[in-house]
């Protein structure tokens, strides 16, 4: 009696205690994005792209997504070997996605007006050294002409009165446009304030850029240095050397005689024009060299920074593969469509087999809420400590579910009746079907298993949420059968319920259920 | 009634082995049929397969597809699919693949012709060469799949099972594919979906059929394999009509509320591929996979041995018109129908 008592009860206390206990503490499954509306993207890599630089194009992504505001969880992975998906549930604004995450970054070449400008308390003055050891230096020859273009008006560093588009926390421009004035930080990489420039419209964009390359090589000074060596676009040529005039025309030290690197809204580098620079002439015939140092940490800036110019931001060019974008109400729609059709084919599971099994589908019907509880606490806890969703494909995949699991309890049941009719007593009946109906489920379920882990490992997109939740419930299935339903039965055998007729099983007892034996 | 009865005792003796010939015309017309038609038709491939641009808005302003049309047409896009939805409440637009500028304007031309916002649209935008990446996938998965299901099934029953049994999945996933082409419906990810849980169903059903029948194999004594896939599949009828009834139960209902629910078309999808696929399912592991398992097994030396002996012991006896039924007939009092004390090699206990 105990033994098939207490594992009993301590399965259906785990799952509806469970289930009480995860509503209480708010571990309900996550709704994927097509269930709550949201954007979702997959981007492919060209072929051949290293790991390590769609790595780096994540960190760069997810950044900006931090900085795009007002996202739930967004979710973004590397899937097979270039392709990167981007999750951004709650995001309807499709265009807004897509710019924030697809395109690579905005390049402007700008002059400095001010640096270390300081708005707010939180830029702290100490963190305020400047670690650019960068110059330009200049490639350059003579020209004639003498005008400074530079349009400085600094603004007012008064507390009161804040330029435009400033945030009044951070003392940062919100949202960078290159054809205005920003107040943009450098960041260090551990993502601290290096330095804030005021910085002016964009003069040089990326497109002027014909390449950047990173290398080790003697400059001007007679010291091999770490260096990236810029080439210009004919166009990009003029405006670079209408630039440098006019920074050159600054002495050396003063912060306008720096032109800062922007990308994305923040400053990458703000090299300083060489000393030997004519103010009169600038930098000319198109090409630059930008030096780093000589040391180990310099190599690494230079690669880093030749690929930022070459690339934008992302250092690779993606694709869009496939741009799912659900609108809330649809999202709505599917999961009240789902939940209706999963409820009302458990209502019909359920009036069958208690129509057919009598007290056998009684039993069957708690034991469908005791492996939908643990279905729930399952998903629940999954997408709390790993995160994972529940789409409309993991929907569609417990009502399939339902199905799978009813069979296993037909499959005892048919085995208990062939016992009884082999001239078991019930007790027997029920042990000997078990055993022999736990190998067919077993065996059977195991294929399910096989298929759901394959899929998940195999398949992409929606097949895997499918795959995740047939392979928990099928799981399940067999926990259910084993704790459950073969002792539940057991003990009911016992009672009144497991005689006369409401086993449904003619010879349980005296009476038969239906009439004439053949 | 009685045959409700016997139904529900689990003492019907239908011959389905012998039923083969018809079984075998009834499958190889149906294949045939698909067969015939996803070869001259195809299948219907949803744009996730061959890259596009699908807009689903709600149509506030009760735009019909004349105004879609023209309001796509400075585009170039005066061709793109346009149905309405919901007694004309949803519009679904659907064009080739687009650059990804021309998508965005795509998107905003429907909206704006629709009467509603950009955000409030579910799009879908898939590149030309995703579908083949996800369709390699699939193909890859499946292929591992079956192999790892021939050697799980060899090793738990026997390698003979575990071929017949993908004769029957192959067989179901042909007419679901088949309905598709003949139906036209569109075939999408979910519609995938479902046929990989048919592939896993399929095969649950006939697992359940092939364990039945290697019990009756340890237990028998003398009885022609025939008799035993007849006996088994008699003694599991109850079970596949029930777990039919039980599987299609809660599909059925995904078909009807994706019928009648708006927004529920991912479901409709899914159920459709479901409700042909668990139908074939079931009924292939009786009609394909017993019979094909049954002729195949009676040509093992040890099995036409005891067919032969049989047939020698009922020569002289009247022989009815049913061929296998005869030895059913005398085998069946030596057969354990479980009565009779089990033999000592007991798997489990």
């Amino acid at each position: 009696m105990r033994r098939h008592l207490v594992p009993l009860l301590v399965l259906v206390a785990i799952a509806w205690g469970g289930v009480a206990a995860a509503l209480a503490f708010g571990v309900t499954p996550v709704l994927g994005l097509d269930l709550k509306g949201g954007t979702s993207v997959t981007l492919r890599a060209p072929d051949g792209t290293d790991p390590e630089v769609l790595q780096k194009a994540v960190e760069v992504m997810q950044r900006r997504i931090e900085s795009f505001g007002s996202v739930q969880e967004p979710e973004i992975q590397i899937s097979g070997d270039y392709n990167v998906i981007v999750q951004l549930p709650g995001v309807t604004d499709r265009e807004r996605a897509l710019t924030a995450i697809g395109q690579t970054g905005e390049l402007s070449f700008r002059p400095v007006l001010e640096s270390s400008f300081l708005v707010s308390p939180l830029l702290v003055p100490g963190l305020l050294e400047s670690t650019t050891t960068t110059t330009v230096a200049a490639t350059s020859t003579t020209g004639a002409d003498d005008s400074t273009t530079t349009s400085t008006e600094p603004a007012t560093t008064t507390t009161t009165t804040l330029p435009p588009g400033v945030d009044p926390e951070t003392g940062l421009t919100i949202e960078d446009d290159p054809t205005k004035e920003a107040w943009l930080a450098e960041y260090a990489e551990d993502g601290t304030v290096l330095e804030v420039y005021h910085v002016g419209p964009s003069q040089l964009s990326g497109a002027d850029l014909d390449s950047a390359l990173a290398g080790f090589a003697g400059g001007s000074t007679s010291i091999a240095q770490w260096q990236v060596q810029l080439d210009l676009s004919n166009e990009g040529a003029a405006k670079f050397q209408e630039m440098t005039k006019a920074a050159a025309s600054y002495p050396l030290g003063d912060v306008r005689r720096q032109i800062a690197i922007v990308l994305d809204g923040e400053v990458v580098s703000a090299p300083q024009v060489n000393a030997d620079v004519d103010p009169n002439v600038g930098i000319s015939g198109g090409s630059a060299v930008i030096t780093m140092g000589s040391g180990e940490n310099q190599q690494q800036e230079a690669q880093d920074l030749s690929v930022i110019l070459r690339y934008g931001s992302l250092p690779v060019a993606f694709e869009r593969d496939q741009v799912q974008n659900v609108s809330a109400t649809l999202g709505a729609d599917s999961l009240n469509a789902g939940l209706v059709a999963g409820a009302g084919g458990l209502i019909l599971v359920a009036l069958a087999v208690v129509l057919y099994y009598r007290s056998l589908g009684l039993v069957t019907v708690i034991g469908l809420s005791v492996f939908g509880s643990l279905l729930l606490l399952v998903i629940g806890l999954l997408s709390r400590y790993i995160g994972t969703t529940l789409t409309l494909a993991g929907v569609t995949g417990i009502i399939v579910s339902i199905g799978i699991t009813a069979d296993s309890y037909i499959v005892f049941y048919e085995r208990i009746k062939e016992e009884v009719r082999a001239g078991r007593s019930i007790n027997a009946a029920v042990e000997e079907g078990f055993a022999r109906a736990f190998h067919t489920i077993l065996t059977a379920d195991t294929v399910s298993i096989l298929a759901a882990v394959l899929l998940w490992l195999l398949a992409v997109g929606p097949v895997k949420g499918f795959a995740l939740t047939l392979g928990i419930a099928t799981f399940l299935d067999i926990v259910v059968a084993y704790y459950f339903t073969k002792n539940a039965v057991w003990l009911m055998a016992g009672t009144r319920l497991g005689h006369g007729g409401w086993f449904s099983i003619e010879g349980a007892s005296g009476r038969p259920v239906s009439e004439g034996a053949s | 009634m009685s045959l409700m009865g016997r139904l529900y005792r689990g003492e019907t003796s239908y011959d389905f082995v012998g039923a083969r010939r018809a079984f075998l015309i009834v499958s190889s017309t149906l294949l045939l049929v698909s067969v015939v038609s996803l070869l001259f038709q195809g299948l219907n491939l949803s744009l996730d397969f061959r890259g596009g641009v699908a807009v689903e808005a709600e149509n506030p302003a009760g735009a019909g597809v004349g105004d879609v049309r023209e309001a796509l047409a400075p585009l170039g896009l005066a061709d793109a699919r346009i149905q309405l939805l919901a007694d004309g409440q949803e519009l679904r637009v659907q064009t080739e693949a687009l650059d990804p500028d021309e998508a965005d304007a795509f998107v905003r031309a429907v909206a704006t012709v629709a009467g509603t916002e950009v955000t409030d649209t579910s799009v879908d935008e898939v590149g030309p060469t995703f579908g083949a990446q996800i369709t390699e996938r699939a193909v890859l998965a499946l292929v591992v799949f079956l192999g790892a299901v021939i050697l799980f099934m060899s090793w738990r029953l026997e390698w003979k099972m575990a071929f017949s049994g993908i004769a029957a999945l192959t067989h179901d996933l042909i007419i679901t594919f088949g309905v598709y082409s003949i139906t036209g419906f569109e075939v999408t990810p979910a519609t995938i979906i479902a046929i990989l849980t048919i592939l896993g169903y399929s095969l649950y059903d006939t697992v359940v059929v092939f364990d039945k029948v290697q019990e009756n194999v340890e237990a028998a004594d003398r009885v022609p394999f025939t008799d035993i896939v007849n006996k088994s599949m008699n003694q599991v009828l109850m079970r596949s009509i029930n777990t039919s009834l039980t599987s299609l139960l809660p599909v059925g209902s995904l078909l009807f509320v994706g019928s009648f629910l708006l927004g529920a078309r991912t479901l409709l999808e899914f159920a459709l591929a479901l409700f042909v696929g668990i139908a074939a399912g079931t009924y292939s592991s009786i009609g394909v996979a017993s019979p094909l398992l049954a002729v195949w097994k009676e040509r093992e030396e040890e099995w036409t041995r005891i067919r032969r002996r049989l047939n020698r012991v009922s020569e002289d006896a009247v022989r009815p018109s049913g061929q296998a039924r005869p030895p059913a007939e005398k085998a069946r009092p030596r057969t354990t129908t479980g009565a009779t004390p089990r033999p000592p090699k007991k798997r489990r206990r």
